[in-house]
């Protein structure tokens, strides 16, 4: 290319300064209406087979119908702050709604409605699909129609570990040989066993522990939820307590990273899951999650367990969710 | 973080709006006719002649048939689009690029590469590390080049010369979001072209962090645009079309830093810090008296003692005469020092610091 060629282009450029751009109108883009239409027959499945879940009017989030019964799945953790417990199926609106069980590995929650004849979701026969499969979620709704939005799958279906990891809550100092606690974490499993400042620590699941870096290694791999034997030495008494390990973010408050402030409402558990897939749907709101994913024969690929950011969201694989809905059924009747 | 920018990039340093309204210029056809040609040649560009799928000339998808249409053509390009998305590791930070040689060029945005000759590392889908190069850059549109240094061959993508992309066409995008992860991969987002200016190509494929630079495909496979910035809104998500890259192509292949921010800034002449104190000998050459703590010279070996003949192949008679070189030299500069040490000759490289 040489300069008279660039420079053509720069007075090319300036002599069309006032044309217009082009822009698509809105409802012929990806969320538009006019795109959305093409999905009817899987809008009549959210129709049938997806919740809303309510707290008094107001909608927080959806749930997956998993039994003609009333057996209905959804997020777990969303469901915390909730005074009153609604759920909408279809046209009909329950206000009896019972929690039956909560799964904390999947953050998932089983809920029941006083319900008969129910259209439970039919599973996908595998998750394995494959990159760049149309599926199809919860979009906005309104008393009586469910909408939906459309996206992909967009990533390989993995397990996303605890962000932060795992912690025991204890700040140690190094005190000749031995380590101190120096401080213990608020609302952390070590303040609720009832460690305290200034206890010796003596060993954790019967390693001797003398340095900060075994106390790490102690606790390497280790998932929240574990409970870990911790024995101290309190005015030169030997004690032994029952730590439960707590996900770092639990205790402290997670960081908000650049990404986080481009992304709008993300979930607040978004990982700490065995296994998840990923899809690009335009969601917008952790209030589309809860609900089901569905493939184009309007089957159940799984259940959206986390709006993760901006263009990534977390899904619980079909093969997964049916083990799940089936033992927490089954456990619940007991 | 202290900018304002939701560039797809990483930590920036300078502040920046998010992106204003370029309601500036459409400007499509007489570049065509103009550029195609020479760029076809230049690259081995084999044309497929795979046909554009009819779905994009519908206002919108009506039925399954046309959903599966934009599923199918998405599925047979993915691999090969994917197989050539990199990850592009600065060190401070990481974007996104593609590989569109077989011999390793790739296109990345200006503000992942920052400037012209900064050193690289490009992460492979199977996350295989690769030694890069950047080259030119475009500082007011955000392109940019990067050369991979070692031997290909590169699994490569073709480039939509003939801008042949219209508005509602559906595209998708891949890249490394929120850095590299090799249990999930890059990640692909479907969407369609939802506005067309001069210098910026509009989607709804959501990008993040980390995606800057990545790429943009028509269903066909080609590449039509890289990964520049986004809006608040989950629609607003901007790229660099193909064709700032290929009117620029000869200017970025020889290295050159072309225009004006706000996406990369010129290096500041001068500004270039070395960290010595030297002293002229009668016979010739500089001898070094004192090599500053973590300087770049300390860093690259140099010590006390060593006597400097030449500079940039520039034999050094005077402090002076070394000072008016350096002068018009900036921070990132490459410097190749011919040392005598011990009697025995010996070249060092190192790049300048900044003062």
């Amino acid at each position: 290319m040489n300069a008279k060629l660039i420079l053509t282009s720069i007075l090319l450029g300036s002599a069309l300064n006032t044309a217009a751009f082009q822009s698509l109108e809105s409802n012929y883009r990806t969320t538009g209406n006019g795109v959305v239409a093409a999905f009817e027959p899987q809008r009549q499945v959210l129709q049938t087979s997806s919740a809303v879940i309510l707290d008094g009017r107001r909608e927080i989030q959806y749930g997956v119908v998993v039994s003609p019964e009333g057996h209905i799945l959804t997020k777990a953790s969303e469901l915390k702050e909730v005074k009153k417990l609604g759920v909408t199926v279809d046209g009909t609106q329950y206000k009896e709604v019972e929690i039956l069980g909560t799964d904390e590995d999947w953050d998932v929650a089983l809920l029941k409605v006083p319900a008969a004849g129910l259209i439970p979701v039919v599973y996908a026969p595998t998750s394995a699909v494959e990159q760049g499969t149309w599926v199809v979620a919860n979009g906005a709704t309104t008393r009586t129609k469910r909408r939906l939005l459309a996206g992909i799958i967009s990533a390989k279906p993995r397990e996303i570990p605890i962000a932060g990891g795992a912690a025991i809550g204890l700040q140690l100092e190094t005190k000749g040989k031995q380590l101190e606690i120096k401080e213990v974490v608020e609302k952390s499993g070590a303040e609720e066993a009832g460690l305290k400042k200034g206890d010796l620590v003596i060993s954790v699941d019967g390693k001797a522990i003398s340095k900060i870096e075994e106390m790490a290694e102690a606790l390497k791999g280790k998932k929240p939820g574990v409970i870990v034997k911790v024995i101290v030495s309190r005015a030169k008494k030997e004690m032994a307590f029952d730590v439960k390990l707590m996900a770092r973010s639990q205790m402290v408050e997670e960081e908000v990273t650049r990404n986080d402030q481009m992304s709008g409402e993300y979930s607040a558990r978004r990982s700490g899951f065995p296994r998840v897939l990923q899809h690009d749907i335009m969601l917008g709101s952790r209030r589309n999650i809860g609900g089901p994913l569905l493939d184009l024969d309007g089957r159940c690929l799984g259940m959206n367990i986390a709006r993760v950011n901006r263009c990534e969201n977390f899904t619980i694989p079909c093969e997964e969710l049916k083990e799940i809905a089936a033992r927490m059924i089954k456990e619940a009747a007991k | 973080m202290e900018g304002g920018v939701d560039w797809c990039g990483f930590v920036r340093r300078r502040g920046l709006q998010r992106e204003q309204d370029p309601a500036r210029v459409t400007l499509l056809i007489p570049m065509k006719l103009t550029f195609a040609l020479p760029m076809v040649l230049l690259f081995g560009w084999i044309s497929t002649a795979s046909a554009r799928p009819y779905v994009n000339d519908k206002k919108a998808p009506e039925d399954r048939k046309d959903l599966e249409v934009i599923q199918k053509s998405l599925t047979s390009v993915l691999p090969k689009a994917r197989a050539a998305t990199v990850c592009i590791d600065l060190g401070e930070g990481s974007g996104s690029g593609v590989i569109v040689s077989e011999d390793g060029l790739v296109l990345t945005a200006a503000h992942v590469s920052t400037g012209v000759g900064k050193e690289l590392t490009v992460i492979m889908e199977d996350g295989k590390k690769l030694k890069a190069e950047s080259l030119g850059l475009v500082a007011d549109t955000d392109a940019a080049m990067v050369k991979i240094l070692e031997k290909g061959p590169f699994p490569f993508v073709e480039i939509d010369r003939a801008e042949s992309t219209k508005l509602g066409d559906w595209v998708f995008s891949l890249g490394h979001s929120g850095g590299f992860d090799k249990e999930r991969g890059s990640v692909v987002r479907l969407g369609r072209l939802v506005r067309i200016a001069n210098a910026t190509f509009q989607s709804d494929c959501t990008l993040i962090g980390g995606d800057s630079g990545g790429p943009l495909f028509d269903l066909e496979g080609r590449l039509i645009g890289i990964h520049s910035r986004v809006g608040a809104q989950l629609q607003v998500n901007m790229h660099v079309p193909m064709k700032v890259y290929v009117e620029n192509w000869d200017g970025m292949m020889k290295s050159e830093f072309i225009g004006e921010g706000p996406f990369a800034q010129k290096p500041v002449k001068g500004n270039g810090f070395l960290g010595l104190a030297t002293e002229a000998r009668d016979e010739g050459g500089l001898k070094v008296t004192k090599v500053g703590r973590e300087s770049p010279a300390e860093e690259a070996g140099i010590k006390e003692g060593d006597v400097i003949l030449k500079m940039n192949d520039v034999d050094l008679k005077t402090r002076e005469q070394m000072q008016d070189l350096l002068k018009e030299m900036a921070a990132g500069d490459k410097l190749a020092l011919e040392l005598l040490r011990d009697g025995k000759k010996e070249t060092i490289n190192l790049k300048l610091g900044e003062r």
